[in-house]
C-alpha cells in the first residue's frame, strides 16, 4: 500500500479526536508558545498538528468507535521511518506545527507504545526534530513505557470517553476505569517531579512539558451537562489536566445501546460544555454554581454566563469603575481581555458606555449588568427585554431540529421547536416568553 | 481639554513625504514648529493632484532622531512602539491619526498610553490590534515550497508584517534557507547564511514545482480533506478562522477560490 493510502485511512480513523491544540511548551525554537493554527478544516477545526494514527487495526471493541474490531474496515500502519519523514517534510512546509501521534491498539498495548515510542525517537534523535509532539497513552501501557513516551512528547494524553464507569463497561468492556487513571496518575506526578528537577538542574529529564489533556464523548451515553461538567472539574484539580476535550458523538455503528445512526451529533451541547469548561478554568466559576442536581442540563438558549447572570440579578448591576477583576469577569459581554483593559484604562479617567465600547466590550450583552459614569440600567429592566438580548443566536443556526431532542428541561413551558413556529422572529418571541416564566 | 490652547492649528495644507518612517517623524517636527495641523499627511508616490497647497517635508535623519528621542523621553517607549507598529499598518490616513496621537501625548505625556477608551488612541489600538492579528495568522497560513533546497513562499497580507514574522520564522528554519514573498508590499524577506535581509521587488517568479514537492504537495492536500468530519460540517466557522482573502496562497484550499482551469 502506498503512503497516500495509509495516510488516508490513518488520517480518518484519527479524525475524531478533538484535540489539536500544540500550546504550552517553550521550546528553544519552537516560538509560538500559544500555539498555532496551521489551517482550518472544512467542519472549523484547527488544524496545528499532523493527527494520524500509528495504525488502526484494534483489538478492543469499543462500540462507539470506528476502529473496533468487529468493524470491516481497511487496516494498516505506518513504518516509523514513513512517519517520522511525513512529519519532518509537513513541517518543513509549514503545513503543521508538529505531530499528534494515536493509535489503535495491535497485538498488546505495550508493542502499540513501542512502536509509537520508535517514531517519537526517531523524529527526536535522528531527525532532530523539535516541534510539538502529543502522544496517546495507550490503556493498559506498562508505567516503563508511559515514561518513555512523556520523555519524548511534548504532551500526553490518555482518553476517559466515558464520562462514567458503567457506560464505560457497557460499551467499552476491554477498557478498565483503572487503566485509564492510574496512567492519569504517573503522567501528573512525572510532571510534577520533573518540574521541580528541572528548577534545580537546567539539564534535567522534561517529561511532558506541555501537560496532559483528555477526552470524552458527549451523548453516546446517558450522562448529564451535571455529571460532565462535574467529572471534568474533579479532573482539573485532581490531575492538573491542562484541557479537557469534549466530543459530540457522531454515530458510527449501529448498535442497540448506542443511539441510532441517523441521530444527529449533539453540537449545540458540546459548544456549551465548552463554553462552561471556559467559565471553570479562565472566569473563576465553580461546577456548582453553573449547574445543580435539579437543573441538571445546560440552556441551550443562553450561554452558561448569561444563565449565570439572570438567575443572579441581585449581584448586578456592577460599577465598571470600581468593581474588582472577579467581578467584572462575571458580567455577561465582559471577558479577560476587555476586564483586565478595563482596569488599566479606569486608572487614567473615568469611563462611560462611549469608552467602554472603544474597549470592545460587548454592550449588547452588558449594558443590563454594568454602571459607568454615564449610564444606570433602568431600575426595574423588563426581564423580558434582557432576555431578548441575551438569547444565543447560535441556537437558530445549529438547526432547530436539535433543540427538540433536549426540550427536556425541568421548566413549566416546554421551548418552541421547528415544528411549532415558522419564522426565527417568532422562535425568538416564543422562547423569550418561555424563558421568562421559567427562569 | 477645553480653555487650553491647541498645540497646533488646523490648515489647509498636505505634507508630502517619502513613505519611510524617519519621513515621517519630519513631517511630525514640521508640524510642531510650525505649530500647524495638516489636513493629511501622503506618501509622495501616491500623492494625487490636489487644489490644496501641498508642502513636501524632506527627510532629515537628524529631525527624525530628535522626534524619535523626544517620543520616548516625553511620552513613552510604548508610544513609540505604538507609532512603529501602527506606521505598518494599513490604516486610512494612519500617518494623520498617529500625528494627533503624538501631539496630545506631548501635551498628556505618558499615561496617554493607558487611556484605552481614548478617541485618539482607539484607531491605533484597532490597527494595532489588526497588523497583530494577521502577523499571527500569517505564522501558521504561509505555504512554503521546496525549490532547489531552499524554502519560498508568497503572501498577500493587508499590513506589512514581514518585520513581525520574520523572528518566528529565522527561530524555526534556522538551518535552512528561505524566502517569503510579500506581494501587496513588493517585498521579500531573505534568509540566507544566517543572515536575514529585507529587499524590494517587483515580482518573483517561483518555478514549476519537483516531482517530490508535488507529492508532498498532494499528501497535504489529501491529508486536508480527509481530516474534517462530514457530519459537523461549518463553513462559516472555517471562514471566520481563516478569513477567504489568504486561501490562495494555502494549497489545500486554494482551488476553491480559484477552480483549476
Amino acid at each position: 500500500m502506498d503512503l497516500m493510502e495509509k495516510l488516508t485511512i490513518l488520517a480518518d480513523s484519527a479524525k475524531y479526536d478533538a484535540a489539536c491544540t500544540s500550546s504550552g511548551t517553550d521550546r528553544p525554537g519552537n516560538t509560538v508558545a500559544a500555539g498555532c493554527c496551521h489551517s482550518f478544516s472544512a467542519d472549523g477545526r484547527c488544524v496545528s498538528l499532523l493527527k494520524v494514527l500509528m495504525t488502526n487495526h484494534c483489538i478492543y471493541d469499543c462500540k462507539y468507535c470506528v476502529n473496533r474490531a468487529s468493524n470491516d474496515c481497511r487496516r494498516t500502519a505506518f513504518t516509523p521511518e514513513e512517519l517520522a519523514e511525513l512529519t519532518i517534510e509537513f513541517y518543513r512546509r509549514n503545513y503543521i506545527e508538529g505531530l499528534f501521534l494515536s493509535s489503535g491498539v495491535i497485538r498488546s498495548p505495550d508493542y502499540t507504545m513501542e512502536q509509537m515510542i520508535g517514531t517519537l525517537h526517531l523524529l527526536r534523535y535522528r531527525h532532530n526534530f523539535w516541534g510539538y509532539i502529543h502522544a496517546k497513552t495507550i490503556p493498559g501501557a506498562s508505567p516503563e513505557l508511559v515514561r518513555r513516551l512523556g520523555l519524548l512528547a511534548d504532551r500526553m494524553s490518555i482518553n476517559v470517553e466515558l464520562p462514567s464507569e458503567q457506560s464505560l463497561s457497557q460499551l467499552a468492556p476491554h477498557k478498565k476505569r483503572q487503566a485509564i487513571f492510574s496512567p492519569m496518575q504517573q503522567i501528573c506526578l512525572e510532571e510534577k517531579q520533573s518540574r521541580r528537577e528541572l528548577a534545580v538542574y537546567r539539564k534535567a529529564e522534561r517529561f511532558a512539558p506541555a501537560g496532559q489533556a483528555t477526552q470524552m464523548i458527549i451523548g453516546a451515553s446517558p450522562e448529564t451537562d451535571y455529571q460532565i461538567i462535574n467529572l471534568a472539574a474533579a479532573m482539573y484539580g485532581k490531575y492538573a489536566l491542562k484541557r479537557v476535550f469534549y466530543s459530540a458523538y457522531i454515530p458510527a455503528v449501529e448498535d442497540s445501546l448506542l443511539p441510532a445512526l441517523d441521530a444527529k451529533p449533539p453540537l449545540l451541547r458540546e459548544h456549551r460544555l465548552y463554553q462552561a469548561d471556559w467559565l471553570i478554568r479562565q472566569y473563576g466559576f465553580g461546577a456548582e454554581e453553573l449547574l445543580s442536581p435539579d437543573t441538571p442540563n445546560f440552556n441551550l438558549y443562553l450561554d452558561p454566563k448569561c444563565n449565570w447572570a439572570i438567575n443572579h440579578m441581585h449581584e448586578f448591576p456592577v460599577d465598571v469603575n470600581q468593581a474588582a477583576l472577579e467581578v467584572l469577569l462575571r458580567v455577561p459581554g465582559i471577558g479577560p481581555t476587555s476586564a483586565r483593559r478595563i482596569i488599566t484604562a479606569r486608572r487614567n479617567g473615568r469611563l462611560g458606555l462611549t469608552e467602554l465600547k472603544r474597549i470592545g466590550v460587548v454592550l449588547k450583552r452588558a449594558q443590563y449588568f454594568i454602571k459607568a459614569s454615564d449610564w444606570l440600567p433602568g431600575a426595574r429592566l423588563e426581564r423580558q427585554t434582557t432576555i431578548r438580548a441575551l438569547i444565543d443566536p447560535k441556537v437558530y443556526s445549529f438547526g432547530m431540529e436539535q433543540l427538540s431532542l433536549f426540550s427536556d428541561n425541568p421548566g413549566s413551558r416546554p421551548l418552541p421547536t421547528a415544528r411549532d413556529v415558522k419564522s426565527i422572529t417568532e422562535a425568538v418571541e416564543e422562547t423569550v416568553l418561555c424563558l421568562a416564566s421559567s427562569l | 481639554m477645553s480653555g487650553v490652547k491647541p498645540l497646533a492649528v488646523p490648515v489647509n495644507v498636505i505634507y508630502t513625504y517619502d513613505g519611510s518612517f524617519e519621513g515621517f517623524l519630519c513631517c511630525v517636527f514640521e508640524s510642531v514648529y510650525s505649530r500647524e495641523l495638516p489636513f493629511d499627511i501622503l506618501c509622495e508616490e501616491d500623492a494625487p493632484l490636489m487644489l490644496m497647497e501641498m508642502r513636501s517635508v524632506v527627510t532629515d535623519p537628524e529631525k527624525a532622531e530628535r522626534v524619535r528621542a523626544s517620543i520616548r523621553l516625553k511620552i513613552s517607549g510604548r508610544a513609540l512602539e505604538l507609532a512603529m507598529t501602527v506606521f505598518c499598518s494599513c490604516l486610512d490616513h494612519k500617518e494623520l491619526r498617529m500625528l494627533e496621537f503624538l501631539l496630545q501625548g506631548y501635551r498628556e505625556g505618558g499615561k496617554l498610553c493607558l487611556k484605552l477608551g481614548n478617541a485618539v488612541m482607539e484607531p491605533l489600538l484597532r490597527a494595532e490590534k489588526h497588523l497583530l492579528g494577521e502577523a499571527n495568522l500569517l505564522k501558521g497560513f504561509v505555504r512554503f515550497a521546496d525549490v532547489g533546497g531552499a524554502l519560498v513562499a508568497v503572501i498577500t497580507p493587508k499590513n506589512f508584517i514581514l518585520p513581525y514574522i520574520a523572528r518566528h520564522f529565522v527561530l524555526r528554519y534556522r538551518e535552512e534557507e528561505f524566502m517569503v514573498f510579500d506581494k501587496t508590499n513588493r517585498t521579500a524577506l531573505v534568509y540566507q547564511d544566517g543572515k536575514v535581509e529585507m529587499l524590494r521587488f517587483d515580482h518573483v517568479t517561483i518555478p514549476e514545482a519537483s516531482e517530490s514537492e508535488a507529492r508532498y504537495q498532494a499528501l497535504w492536500k489529501r491529508f486536508y480533506d480527509t481530516i474534517a468530519i462530514e457530519g459537523r460540517e461549518n463553513p462559516r466557522c472555517r471562514m471566520t478562522h481563516m478569513p477567504k482573502r489568504y486561501w490562495a496562497n494555502m494549497l489545500e484550499v486554494s482551488d476553491l477560490v480559484r477552480p483549476a482551469p
